[in-house]
């Protein structure tokens, strides 16, 4: 079904403390909520002074409800229209989920849209299933995005699929145990010692990336033997310990159902073709 | 002749001297809770690992049959909370309370037919989105008395511990009477406690990057290494830290006590209240079976 979803850009909000990043220090940075002028998906993860950095626009309702409906039926490829204020007309791309629905919009139009513009979210895929592989879950994946990526069965019945990063299952953290749906779970690439470490210096926003024993199926959690796909949602350098990069869930099942294939680029916004 | 003496440390490092705190620095506060009563949903279903609806219980309220020392796995509910459940109603003093109450502290009754009976502070839970409880034990008589709505003194004393010549040490939740019984030894740069086992990293599920003064971090069902798990157990986790906020962190370790029982949730399990977290080389973990809370604060 394809459902239109009132929505609007939302207004960054501040707890009025600080917080603390992986090195001790108290912290106080941009990154979530609103509109993300400069950086988009595409651009790398880490070379910004920022903590859960949502590129582009955060779309939200002011109603709990609401809300959740968007979190849960807004899938990535989702096409969104600015439904009022200077930029109406324009249209955008739903790139990724973390608090708010994110959103790409082109250059032009996130150079004028503001908090409390309304959107339209014409949600559209979940539900969706691969009739060639019916025991991998898929979540948060529409029609758009399903057949823009590069996939392909294999001669041994696998879904090959390009990733631009594996990550192991001791990296995962805030997200684990909420909805498969929801939000996004975080890699936590909160220190430049984990970064490093794990050889993930180069990770853009909008990267397909597989995650190494875990079942996001019904939820998020450690399953050895599974493993989902996700796309890099949220970025920035600060972090709060035991957050960091999100990771979208878009596909789960068991290991040997998947044949992940590291590549130099793999991200969505080559993919779905996003206009400058 | 070389006229230097050696002091030779026995096997990994041992002097066999206590380590101390700051006791005499710690203040003792009071901080309230009422005993609660669970709460739910309209529509009572979660989902399980395998896509199961199930009816989560276990939460919150007073549990009659299980008890710190008894099996963290295998009960048929959702991260069980044994015995008394307590929260504050008002949200910025059910944070305080949660931050404040350290394992190990006593707890007193103050209303109704309980009124008077003393407990002990056993752990602490913080579910997601929702509730962040405070677990008393108090002995089968006073269970038996005890109603949702009771309202419970926490005589609070610990936040502030620090680890004399280990600043390294971060401590969380950790009464000096507890400390005392743990009794942890000073070793050559570092500090030993005893705990029954060890866990990789990736147990670590939801609860991940929370404030560590105040919550507790399920240990993910499905991970090698939690069969025999008590409730009460004393459990390090390796390269995980929990200095401020709880994450991932080559050669950290990071030591707790389980609070409640086991979860049907994917990336849930049974909660662990953090006690201590230090970077690598500072905490030794030393492995003892019988390194349980039921036993080391004599719950009755």
């Amino acid at each position: 079904m394809v459902l239109g979803i009132q929505a609007a850009v939302s207004h960054p909000t501040w707890s009025g403390s600080y917080a603390i990043d992986d090195y001790g220090r108290p912290m106080l940075l941009p990154g979530m909520s609103g509109v993300v002028a400069n950086v988009r998906v595409g651009d790398a993860v880490f070379p910004w002074a920022a903590d859960h950095l949502e590129p582009g626009v955060s779309a939200g309702c002011d109603d709990r409800g609401r809300h959740q409906a968007l979190q849960f039926l807004a899938c990535l490829g989702n096409t969104v229209r600015v439904v009022g204020g200077p930029a109406a007309g324009a249209v955008g791309t739903v790139v990724g989920k973390h608090a708010f629905v994110l959103v790409d919009f082109p250059q032009a139009a996130l150079d004028v849209l503001a908090p409390g513009d309304p959107l339209l979210v014409r949600a559209h895929g979940q539900g969706l299933r691969l009739s060639e592989f019916p025991e991998i879950a898929i979540r948060s994946l529409s029609p758009a995005l399903l057949r823009a990526l590069p996939l392909q069965r294999t001669d041994e019945g696998r879904l090959r699929i390009d990733v631009a990063l594996e990550i192991p299952a001791q990296l995962m953290g805030a997200g684990l145990g909420m909805s498969s749906e929801w939000a996004n779970c975080d890699v936590m690439f909160t220190h430049r010692d984990t970064v490093e470490r794990f050889g993930a210096e180069g990770l853009r926003l909008g990267d397909v990336v597989v995650m190494h024993d875990q079942d996001h199926r019904f939820g998020r959690g450690y399953r050895k033997g599974m493993c989902a796909i996700g796309v890099v949602a949220h970025g920035g350098y600060g972090g709060l310990p035991g957050h960091g990069t999100g990771v979208v869930t878009i596909m789960s099942g068991r290991r040997e159902q998947f044949e992940p294939v590291l590549v130099e680029r793999a991200n969505v916004r080559d993919y779905l073709d996003l206009p400058e | 002749m070389c006229a230097t003496i050696w002091i030779f440390p026995n096997e990994r490092g041992r002097v066999s001297e206590a380590a101390r705190i700051n006791e005499g620095e710690l203040l003792v506060t009071a901080v309230v809770g009422d005993v609660t009563s669970p709460s739910m949903a309209a529509n009572p279903y979660e989902v399980d690992a395998d896509g199961r609806p199930v009816v989560p219980v276990g939460m919150g309220g007073v549990c009659y049959n299980v008890k710190v020392g008894m099996s963290a796995l295998g009960w048929a509910g959702d991260q069980v909370e044994p015995g008394v459940s307590i929260a504050n109603a008002v949200a910025p003093a059910n944070e305080a309370l949660n931050v404040f109450a350290c394992v190990g502290n006593r707890a007193v009754v103050r209303s109704g037919d309980a009124a008077g009976v003393e407990g002990v502070v056993v752990g602490k839970h913080e579910v997601f989105m929702g509730a962040k409880h405070v677990l008393v034990h108090l002995d089968d008589g006073a269970l038996e008395r005890v109603v949702p709505g009771d309202r419970v003194l926490v005589r609070a004393n610990g936040r502030g511990m620090r680890v004399a010549e280990r600043p390294q040490i971060a401590c969380h939740s950790l009464s000096p009477k507890l400390w005392r019984a743990w009794a942890p030894e000073l070793r050559v740069g570092s500090v030993a406690v005893r705990v029954t086992r060890v866990l990789p990293p990736e147990v670590m599920g939801m609860g991940s990057g929370r404030v560590s003064a105040v919550t507790s971090v399920a240990l993910q069902r499905g991970v090698d290494g939690l069969e025999g798990l008590r409730l009460g157990d004393l459990v390090a986790v390796s390269d995980w830290d929990a200095t401020y906020y709880t994450g991932y962190r080559s050669g950290a370790l990071t030591i707790g006590v389980v609070a409640c029982g086991d979860s049907p949730l994917l990336g849930n399990g049974p909660g662990m209240t953090l006690l201590l977290s230090a970077p690598a080389g500072f905490l030794d973990a030393e492995l003892d079976p019988d390194a349980n809370i039921a036993g080391l604060l004599e719950l009755g």
